[in-house]
Parts: structure tokens; sequence; C-alpha cells
């Protein structure tokens, strides 16, 4: 191990449930209990609810990427009947301020604009009407005058910007709003001594989640105690709601966040704070509870959820015989207006930058860059599944240049079985894997070695059919150290170190199990996941158990889901909260039962003596625990309840080093995914069809087979979209262009491949409650370099390599008609 | 993103529907599928004053053949005509392009004549009409006339449908026998408007090609004849060799425009690769 | 404004409502009927989040205005259910995984519906076709198409006399 990682020094294992034992609940496919109230069309969406004497708002948006706002005039808009106001980024000064920035130093945004629009899609005026028809009719009617300015669409482009191409001159100087170079371990010396470097210029394009629902709030201001009461699909709002009380002027006591079932997020919900501060500030000015609903060109345009969008310069260094020693690369992310989360998405990509293989070190500049579009923010995979693709996309290079096989190459690299938890030279670490298994799998599964030879022997009668292979990591559970690990040193912002998630649980007098999540639905299965951790723990019934979200008056430590961790975290928390209710069960129980606590154990619902049928069933505890105190002995621990909080911490994980030598261990729960895809390539079209796929993950312990599937198909399916179809695209004046679901084209059920094939591995994580590891990412982690792998090889006799994502049918043609051939 | 206001009338009857478009005052569609017109208005990107449901007029909803042409009214919809045996039988080139026309539900309520009316310059159907020779039937209170398809796509969204008349019927002759057509089309996914086609239509005599029709879309403001390639092959073999040939000058043929999404090279691209395609699978 | 007075049967209940001509069916059905299982995805008529059936054919409710709607049969997905009971779709939904955060769920059902009544033994490829008009972000449509599937088979071993 490199020496610049000695001082991180991995803390042991706190895990108690051991993986690998037969369980009755978890690790089985239970149907979901989330599914009734969405199929029966009860989900209670956003949209769904409704407040007394609410109204509506709509918005005027910027048509300019940038630009001046010289004035405004509302008049014609107040006079529309059913109009109840119509509101300037000024008015809703009054009552809210800017918008979070979690960037250091921040970069300054508010949810309607003032003074200037920074891209299409800004929202300059804001209308509240007592129904959203009126309200965009009164839309129509302001009239904004603007100074048009120059427009900053080209990432490189944008980095000389100065005088009115500035985008935020009370800010930055310019148009580069970070620039900070890393080395981890010896890199300068490794590129040195290398026999071969491998250098691509590689360029991935923005897209985003789009999730079929779009974001939306309901506020309701309280002229009782001037606080808020507010439904929003977002996440975070048990984790920093003072954030959000702050933005609007009030006390965190004041602030009611309801929890609301979400239509899907892939981190574009993760943390809606815009449209919060937009309707709170709405309905304080208007005087009555406001909603507002992000329509589908509202969600394109102004989410602040568009994905990476990065171009890097990146090499690899290697030892003549193949043997990768050093990995650097130069990277600028187009991050759009704004930076509301910093540059957390490069913190993100440390966690697994250097893949599977067993590169010494590690090195980077990365340079965040201005645009006027609409901002980035999380996108399932948080950008790591660029880095992903980098890497791998340089190991094909490397393949092709030393003549190597391109599997070959990778498992010779490979970290083996018996190197974990192996530390990656960034200081993060792999918890456990087998990635040779995993790989094993998916050439089984896919038949690797005959496709190759098909593929050549189609190739050789002319047609473009070529085979691809992916290895790469799929990391899980984070700690928030990655949003500000790289971070200036003399400014590094608000440096959290925890991302713990919390959970209330408590048993009713007949026994019915109660378990309340400070978190929210989004599409994962937080309720089910639930229900068969406590079944186990308790040996009961799932249908015993009932799950529910709180609000922020009694949520606490609620990070949610995204980064892959919410199983593995709620699980730690269930566990928590059951051991400290089976300790008082037992201790009820024992006295009951006139037995010692260490004899009893809990089976089929009843605390029960090891080795006889003397038994007391739960319900019946929990009876006496309710109403039944002076049967017991009088000292504080046989106290009426059965309840308890938990909160569950990060397993493991340790801070940045204070000079960045390393950043610690931020995402340790790793797992790994094996893509292979089969393509053919129409050469006159550019289109791709694939012929076979096979994906392999390893997400250690499986916790519902079932769900996970899902997780690996949906991640698979967009990535399949990342790769082939989906692209934002802003013309050179900063038009979003294919702002609709008709031109942004996501996968339909065509697109997805009729013959996937599925596998699993299990290699349980050592830290994790039973060694479960979080898989919601990984589909998109994996498929593009399995299709870029692929379309290489499917093209090779154009000579035509992959180093732009997505690669549309148009773009491929481009690049073959330019081959010549 | 909802629509503007607008009057919205619902006359029981063609003549009153008439009367409505006689009036030529404001902006006045009609509504028929609305499954282009609804998400434009939905959109704002168009407004008329008063819409025209035709939903419930009578007597407009048939495919029926009428001596050698098929006559399809204003409200059959597009999910009837695709699965028409008598449009299989009779035009084997517009029931092989309906399976690349949207999707079931939008089938369900979209109709041909509206689809024509609409005029958008990458949908199937304009283009397969201007192939086969279709003839538009516009009626109007002052009385009927007949609009050939060569004439009535005249631009972006634009057709010879004046104010005050409404396309009632398309007249499509029955393919004579022998007849072969062939329809080629790529878009993003299926159902997605094309980034180009090919509609053609082959008859072959003694091994040669006797007439070939070759109508593209997406390559344009509107779909096109190419009659000067449908000249350059007529008379060669029909053969395989002949079909890439009449693809590379397509390819010439056609004049698209870059636009930020698709560059123009790229839709030549296609339509060099889609009249070839076409041609191969209509024999 | 001008609006107008319709009578629409949903579900199988006569419903009476006075709404603008512009009103588009999605929105009369979710907030004038109280009905949101129907959901909105995009408003121009591509995701088929808000697809309803409308006189025995499946239609995409954000593209109808309410007007339309006037004398017709609607059914939504609150209308697949009887009472608790699901439907064997909606059941096979269940067991195959078939929903994820469930905002596609509604369109998904009809879709289903739709070819299943036509249709009771698709094979993949048809299933796909029906439901390649409704996108999903979650599920990757594999379970979806197993849930069909799945469905279709119930159907087919259901009596006779059970109601698609």
């Amino acid at each position: 191990m490199s020496s610049h990682l000695e001082t991180n020094v991995l803390p042991p294992s706190r895990q108690r449930e051991l993986p690998g034992q037969t369980r009755k609940w978890v690790g089985h496919s239970m149907k979901r209990v989330e599914d009734r109230r969405f199929l029966l069309g009860k989900g209670q969406y956003i949209d769904d609810h409704a407040v007394p004497n609410m109204a509506h708002a709509a918005t005027v948006r910027s048509p300019h990427a940038h630009a001046r706002i010289i004035s405004i005039d509302t008049s014609k808009a107040k006079a529309l009947p059913g109009v109840i106001g119509v509101y300037t980024g000024t008015d809703l000064a009054t009552v809210v301020d800017p918008c979070p920035s979690f960037a250091s130093p921040p970069v300054t945004q508010r949810a309607i604009a003032i003074d200037k629009v920074r891209h299409v899609g800004e929202v300059v005026v804001a209308i509240v009407a007592v129904d959203r028809y009126i309200a965009e009719d009164a839309a129509d009617l302001v009239e904004v005058e603007y100074e048009v300015l120059p427009a900053n669409v080209d990432i490189e482009a944008t980095l000389e910007a100065t005088g009115d191409s500035v985008i935020h001159p009370a800010d930055r100087e310019g148009n580069k709003a970070h620039d900070e170079s890393f080395k981890f371990g010896p890199v300068d010396e490794d590129f040195a001594r290398a026999d071969h470097i491998v250098r691509r210029r590689l360029r991935w394009k923005r897209s985003g989640a789009q999730p079929i629902e779009t974001c939306g709030c309901i506020s309701d201001y309280s002229v009782v105690d001037g606080g808020y009461t507010i439904h929003c699909n977002t996440n975070f709002s048990n984790f920093i709601p003072f954030v959000i009380a702050g933005s609007l002027r009030i006390s965190p006591t004041v602030l009611r966040m309801q929890p609301i079932a979400t239509g899907g997020s892939f981190g574009s919900k993760v943390f809606i704070h815009k449209i919060v501060i937009l309707t709170s500030g709405l309905s304080r000015l208007a005087g009555q509870p406001v909603k507002y609903i992000e329509d589908r060109l509202e969600h394109f345009t102004n989410s602040d959820s568009h994905g990476s969008d990065r171009l890097y310069d990146a090499e690899l260094a290697l030892a003549k015989d193949g043997t990768m020693l050093s990995l650097r690369f130069d990277v600028i992310d187009d991050y759009g207006a704004y930076l509301q989360f910093g540059v957390g998405t490069h913190g993100n990509a440390m966690s697994q930058v250097t893949g599977p293989y067993r590169i010494g070190s590690f090195g980077m500049r990365v340079r965040a860059a201005l645009t006027n579009k609409c901002q980035q923010g999380p996108y399932r995979g948080f950008g790591a599944e660029v880095t992903n693709w980098v890497l791998e996309r340089l190991v094909d290079a490397a393949a092709e240049e030393l003549g190597m096989d391109t599997v070959g190459l990778r498992l010779q690299n490979m970290i083996q079985p018996d190197q974990f938890p192996y530390m990656i030279p960034t200081g993060n670490i792999y918890d456990s894997g087998n990635f040779q298994e995993v790989y094993k799998q998916a050439d089984e599964l896919i038949g690797l070695a005959a496709w190759r030879k098909k593929a050549a022997d189609l190739r050789a009668q002319g047609r473009c059919v070529g085979v691809g292979v992916a290895t790469c990591q799929e990391r899980s559970v984070y700690s928030p150290t990655e949003w500000w690990s790289l971070n200036n040193l003399a400014a590094p912002g608000f440096a959290l170190s925890s991302t713990p998630e919390g959970i209330s649980l408590r048993i009713d007098p007949v026994g019915k199990i109660f378990a309340t999540l400070h978190s929210v639905f989004i599409g994962n299965s937080p309720e089910t996941i639930v229900t068969q951790v406590l079944a186990e723990q308790f040996t009961v019934d799932p249908s015993d158990i009932v799950v529910s979200y709180s609000d922020t008056h009694s949520g606490f430590n609620g990070v949610g889901p995204q980064g892959s961790r919410f199983t593995a975290m709620i699980t730690g928390a269930c566990v928590s909260a059951s051991y400290k209710i089976q300790t008082k069960l037992k201790r009820l129980a024992g006295h009951l039962l006139e037995a010692a606590e260490g004899d009893l154990e809990l089976r089929d619902g009843a605390v029960t003596v090891k080795g006889t049928d003397r038994k007391i069933s739960i319900g019946d505890v929990a009876m006496q625990a309710s109403f039944f105190r002076l049967n017991f002995p009088d000292t504080p621990d046989f106290d009426s309840g059965l309840e308890t909080t938990a909160v569950y911490d990060h397993p493991i994980s340790t801070l940045p080093h204070p000079e960045r030598k390393h950043l610690g261990v931020f995402y340790p729960m790793v797992g790994h995914i094996c893509h292979i895809a089969v393509v053919e390539v129409d050469p006159q079209t550019g289109k791709v069809a694939i012929l076979d796929y096979a994906a392999v993950h390893d997400n250690g312990t499986i916790m519902n087979p079932m769900t996970l599937e899902g997780q690996v198909l949906g991640g698979t399916a967009n990535g399949i979209g990342s790769t082939l179809t989906e692209e934002f695209i802003y013309d050179d004046q900063g038009q979003f262009v294919n702002a609709n679901f008709g031109e942004f084209a996501m996968s339909s059920a065509w697109e997805m491949p009729a013959n996937l094939k599925i596998g699993h591995v299990e290699t349980p994580s050592p830290y994790t409650e039973y060694g479960v590891k979080g898989g919601g990412e990984g589909g998109r982690l994996g498929a593009p370099s399995a299709l870029s792998s692929a379309i290489d090889d499917a093209l090779q006799r154009y000579g035509v390599k992959v180093e732009q994502i997505p690669v549309r049918p148009s773009t491929l043609r481009a690049m073959i008609r330019a081959s010549g051939k | 993103m909802k629509p503007a206001a607008f009057a919205y009338e619902r006359p029981s009857s063609i003549a009153a529907a008439l009367d409505l478009l006689a009036l030529d005052d404001i902006e006045t569609r009609i509504l028929a599928g609305g499954q282009s017109l609804v998400a434009m208005m939905n959109l704002r990107f168009a407004r008329p004053a008063r819409l025209i449901d035709i939903n419930r007029l009578p007597d407009l909803d048939y495919i029926r053949r009428e001596g050698d042409e098929l006559a399809i009214g204003a409200l059959a919809r597009h999910a009837d005509i695709k699965s028409s045996a008598l449009v299989a039988q009779c035009c084997p080139l517009m029931h092989i392009a309906y399976e690349w026309v949207a999707h079931g539900t939008v089938r369900n309520r979209g109709t041909l004549c509206g689809n024509l009316c609409h005029a958008d310059p990458a949908s199937e159907m304009p283009a397969v009409a201007l192939a086969v020779g279709a003839t538009m039937v516009l009626r109007s209170k002052s009385g009927e006339r007949r609009v050939a398809a060569s004439d009535f796509f005249q631009g972006l969204y634009s057709t010879a449908t004046r104010s005050d008349e409404m396309l009632v019927e398309v007249r499509v002759p029955v393919a004579p026998a022998g007849q072969k057509a062939g329809f080629a089309e790529v878009s993003m996914r299926k159902g997605d408007f094309a980034w180009a086609l090919a509609a053609v239509l082959l008859t072959v005599s003694n091994g040669r090609i006797a007439q070939a029709v070759i109508a593209c879309a997406g390559i344009d403001d509107r779909a096109r004849r190419l009659h000067s390639v449908e000249q350059a092959i007529t008379g060669q073999a029909a053969d395989a060799a002949t079909f890439k040939h009449a693809g590379s000058l397509a390819r010439d043929a056609v004049n698209p425009h870059d636009d930020a999404t698709t560059p123009a090279e790229y839709r030549k691209d296609l339509v060099c690769s889609l009249v070839e395609k076409a041609f191969v699978d209509a024999v | 404004m001008t609006t107008h007075a319709i009578t629409i049967t949903v579900n199988g209940r006569k419903r009476e409502a006075t709404v603008p001509a512009r009103m588009l069916l999605s929105d009369c059905l979710r907030h004038t009927l109280g009905l949101p299982g129907t959901h909105v995805g995009c408003e121009h008529g591509v995701c088929g989040a808000c697809t309803v059936m409308m006189d025995g054919r499946t239609v995409r409710s954000c593209l109808t205005f309410a007007v339309q709607a006037d004398g017709s049969e609607l059914t939504t997905i609150e209308g697949l259910a009887n009472q608790s009971q699901l439907h064997p779709i909606q059941e096979a939904f269940w067991e195959e995984h078939g929903l994820q955060c469930g905002f596609c769920t509604p369109g998904m059902l009809m879709a289903a519906k739709e070819l299943l009544s036509a249709n009771p033994n698709p094979s993949d490829d048809e299933i796909r076709e029906a439901i390649s008009g409704n996108l999903c972000r979650c599920t990757g449509y594999t379970q979806i198409i197993n849930a069909v599937r799945s469905a279709a088979a119930k159907l087919r071993a259901a009596v006779p006399t059970l109601a698609t």
C-alpha cells in the first residue's frame, strides 16, 4: 500500500447480523407491501393532494439563455379575472432568501431571478391564480424586456469568458467555479516509469433522470405562527429541514413538511428546495395556500437536476506486460448556471475511480465550468457512472494498443478475492468482492467465446456485429465527505461527516409492530425491506407490521434514498431498534416466565425458553407492558412501553486527510458489475440493435431478489438509454431544443433487450447488517461501458471508437462516414 | 401546460360544421382525433379561438371500396384503417406503413384525414398519399372540390385546405394487380416521428422496372416525390444494383436542413439507405 | 367564460360536471371528479401515464377535452378492482413486481386491459407493442411484460363470467 494511505486507518466492523444464514424473510422475494395503494390508484402523490382554499401557480420563464432583465410589466396579467397575484423576483425576495448552495464559496441562486436570467427556463415571474389554466393565461400577458447577453454554451470556451459573458460576476470572476488538483500516491513517478501511456479525450454529454412524475409542492403559510405547512415530493426534509427554514426566514419549529409518495427520483428529487422556496413565498404573498406542479417543460428546463456534462483528457499508465500502474485525468464539468451541490459528483467518482483494478496511484484536475444551462443535480450514478466509462474506455484502448485481449487485460489487473478490504489510492475501500466470479458468470450466461466467434464470422460477411465486456464497480452507502472533500482547503464549506438514518419503532398493546421512517418513498421498496427485517427480527408475520413516514415535526436523521444507501442504512436502523426492544421484551418476559433472560429467544412471535415450550407471546408481553406496570419490579428498567428510536450511522467511514493526501473511507460498500453486450450496428443509419446482453451484479447479501432484480433491470434500461439515445441538446444560443418526451428519447419497451440475462453473485459486506450492499444504480454504472466496447468491436472495420456518450444514431453515422471507408 | 381558451362547437351535421367554417371570423380548427392538435394546444403552439369537434358527425367513419378507389372518411381512425382487410388488400403500401404510425392508444383516436391535414413533415401518411396519388375531397358551404395529393401538401403544417373547408374524405386508388409496395423508416424509437422515411411502389415487367414511385418524408418541410430518381430507374433491371443506385440518387435528390438535433447529412444518408431498403422489401 | 354541462359514466357511475371547454379530461377526472388515480406525466401525449379507457378503447386523457367525453363510458384505474379485490391484472403486477414508483402504472394497466380484452394469449412482442406507448423509468419494462403475461394466463384460467 502506498505510504500516502498510512494515516487512513480502517475502524473495526460493527456488523451484528451476520450474512450467510438461512432466514425466513430476509433474502426472499416478498411481494411488496407498498403496491396496493398504487395499483388501486390511491397513491396520493403530490398532485393528488389538495388543501382548502388552495390556489395554483404558473411561471413565466426566460426565453433567453443569458440576459439582463430590464423591465417587467405585470399589469395586464394582474388584471385578468381569476388572478390572485403576479410576483417578480424582487417581490419574492421580500419574504424568502435565496436558495441554499452547497458550493463553497456559494453561487447565489433565487427561486425567481432578479436582475439577470442565466438559462432558458429560469423563472422570471410567478403567477398565482384560482386554477393553473388561468395562471398560464396570465403568464402569457406578462411583458418582460430583456437585454440579451452572450450565451455561454461551450464547455471549454466558457472558461475564457470575460465581461458580459460572466454569469455570476458577484460570486465568481469568470465562469470557472472550481479548479482543484489532487494527487493520490506517486502519480508522476508511476507515469514516468510506465512503458506505455494510453491517452484519450472523452466526452460525456448531459442528460437527466426525467422520472414520469415531475417535482411539485403545496405550501401553506400560516398566520397563526408565521410558519409553513408544506407537501413536496422531495427527500431530505428530515435531514436538513433547518436549511429550508433558513431560506424561508423561519425557525425550524414552525416548518411542517409532510411526507408524500414520490413518482420516481433517480436523484432528481433528492433535495427540491427551489420550488419549496418559490411556492412558500408565493403562499405568503398571496395569503393562501399555493400549489405548484412543474409541467414537463419546466422539469426539463428548470429542475436543477441535469446530469454530468464532462470533458476528460485521461491517461492510463501501464507496464509493457499490461500491468496498470497509474491513472490521471483533467476533467471539465459543465455545471450549468448554478452550483447548488458543489462538485460532489466528482467526489463521488473518487470512491471507485480506479475501478476493479490494482492501480497504485491516481491524479486529477477538476474544473467546474458555469454555462447558461439548467444546473446539474444528482442523477443515478452521481458522477461515478462517468468515471467508470472513462476508465473502461482507457482499458479497451490499452488492450488494443498493447495487442492484448480486452478481457485478459482486465482479469490480469483485477483485485483478487483475498485482497479485501482493498484500499484504493483515493483512500476509499472496497469492502468485499469476487470480481473474477462475477465475470465468470457473465461469460457463461452469454457464452462469450461463442459470441466472439460468431461476431467475427458475421463481420467477415460484412455485418457490423461486436461484443463488449465491462467490469465496473458499483459503490453504495455514502458518507457525505464526498460532497466537500474536493473543495478548496481554505474554504471547505459545511464539512459534514455523517449521513445517519433514523427509525422509530413500537409494539402496541396487542403485539402489532409500528415502524416509522424518517425519509420518503421514491419508488424503492422501503416498507417491504423494513417489514422483512422486522418480521425476521421479531419472528412475526409481516401482516403484524406496518410502516409509516414522519413529518418534520416528529422526524429525525432521515437522509433517505439516494446513493444506493437506503436498504443498508434502514436495515441497520431496524436492527438497532429491534435489539433494544428485544432486550426489553426478554427482560419483561423473563420476569413473567421466571426465567433468566439469557435462556430466552424469540420464536414464532413469542418469547420462549430455549429448548422448551414455555413461552409468552409478544402480544401478551406488550399488553403487560402497556397496562400492568405493577406486575413488575419497581425499577426503571421495567417501566411501561415497548418503544424506541434508533439512529444508525454509516457503519464504516473516515475523514479525508487534512491536506487531502487521501479522501478517507467514504463509500466502502462496493458491489461489482459485469455487463457483456452483443450489438449489431447498421452502418447506414447508425442505429444499434442489442442482440444479446448479460448483466451480473454482486450487491452483497440480497435482501429481496425480486426487488433487487427490478433495480438491476431498471438501471440497465436507464444505462442503455444514456448510451444510445438520451441527450439534452442545447444549441449555440443556449436554447434547449429537445425539451419534450417526443425528442428526448427515453427507452420504451422496445429498447430493452428481450433476452436480457441477469445473474447475481453475493459477496457479503463485512460491515453492514446481513452483509447487504446497495443495488440501485448499478445498471447505469455498467451499461455505457459494455455498449461502447461492443460498438467499437462491431465497427472495427471503420476504425470508429466510441469516445462520447451518448452515441445517437446520427453521431455514429457521422463517425462512420468520416472514416471514409 | 394547459391550452388557451377557445369556443367549443360540436355540430351534429356536416352542414352545420361547414356553416361554422364559413363564418371565417376567428381562427378555427377542426378537432378530430386531436392527437397532434391537442398536444400543440397544450404547449400553446396552437391557439385556435374556436374548435369544431366533428367526432359525433354521422356517416364520416367509413372505409369502403367505390369502384377502383378506396374511400376513407374523415372519422376513420388509424386503428381501424391499420386493421382493415380491405385496406390491406387495396392499398398494401398504406397497410405496411401503418406499422410505423405512433402507438395503439394514439391510433385509437387519431384519424387519417386529420393526420393528412396536420401535414407534419415527418409523418408517414402524407408520403403514402403522395406515392399512391390519393385525392383529398374538400367540402365547404359552397361545394366540394378535389385536390390531388401532389397539390395538397404545401409546406410545414400547411395544406391546400382553405379556411372554410373540411377534408371529408380521402380517395385512394386501388393498387393495380402486380404492383409491389415497400416502406422503410428510421426513427429514434418505434412510433416516434421519422428522421426519414421512404414509401415506394414498383411495377416490374420482364424483370425491368415499368413504373417506380418514391415518396420521402422527414427530409423537407413536406413529403416529396422523387421524380428524378423515379425516371432514372424506370426501364432498369429490377435488381439489387438498381435499388442501390436508386438510394444514392435519392440521396442527392433531397435537400434537408440541419437542425440542432439532426444534421442534414444524416437525413441524406438515411434516405439513401431507406429508398434502397424499401425497394428490396417490396420485391 | 363559457362552461359546458357534461355527463360521463365513469367506472359504471354516472357523473355530472360543468367544465370549461378547454379543461383536459385528465384534469376533469383528477380534480373535478375526485379520481386522481390517472396520472399526468407530460401533457403532450407521449408518456401514457394518463391513459384511460373511453368507450372501450384506450385514449390519452391529456389529449382529450372533458367535453369530448360527454355521454361516454370511461374506465379508470379506480374502476378495475372489485371493491377491495384486485383485478387479475393488478394481482399479476403485484406478484411480478410490475411497479416500483407506481406513477406509470395506471397507464400500463389500461394498456394491458385493452390488449388482453382483444388478445387473450399475446406473445411477448405483442405485449411490448401494447405498452410501447407507455414510458416507465423505474422498471426497465421486463417485469411489466412478465406481469402482463401472467395476467393473460390468469384471465384465461378464470371462470367465463369474470368480466375483463
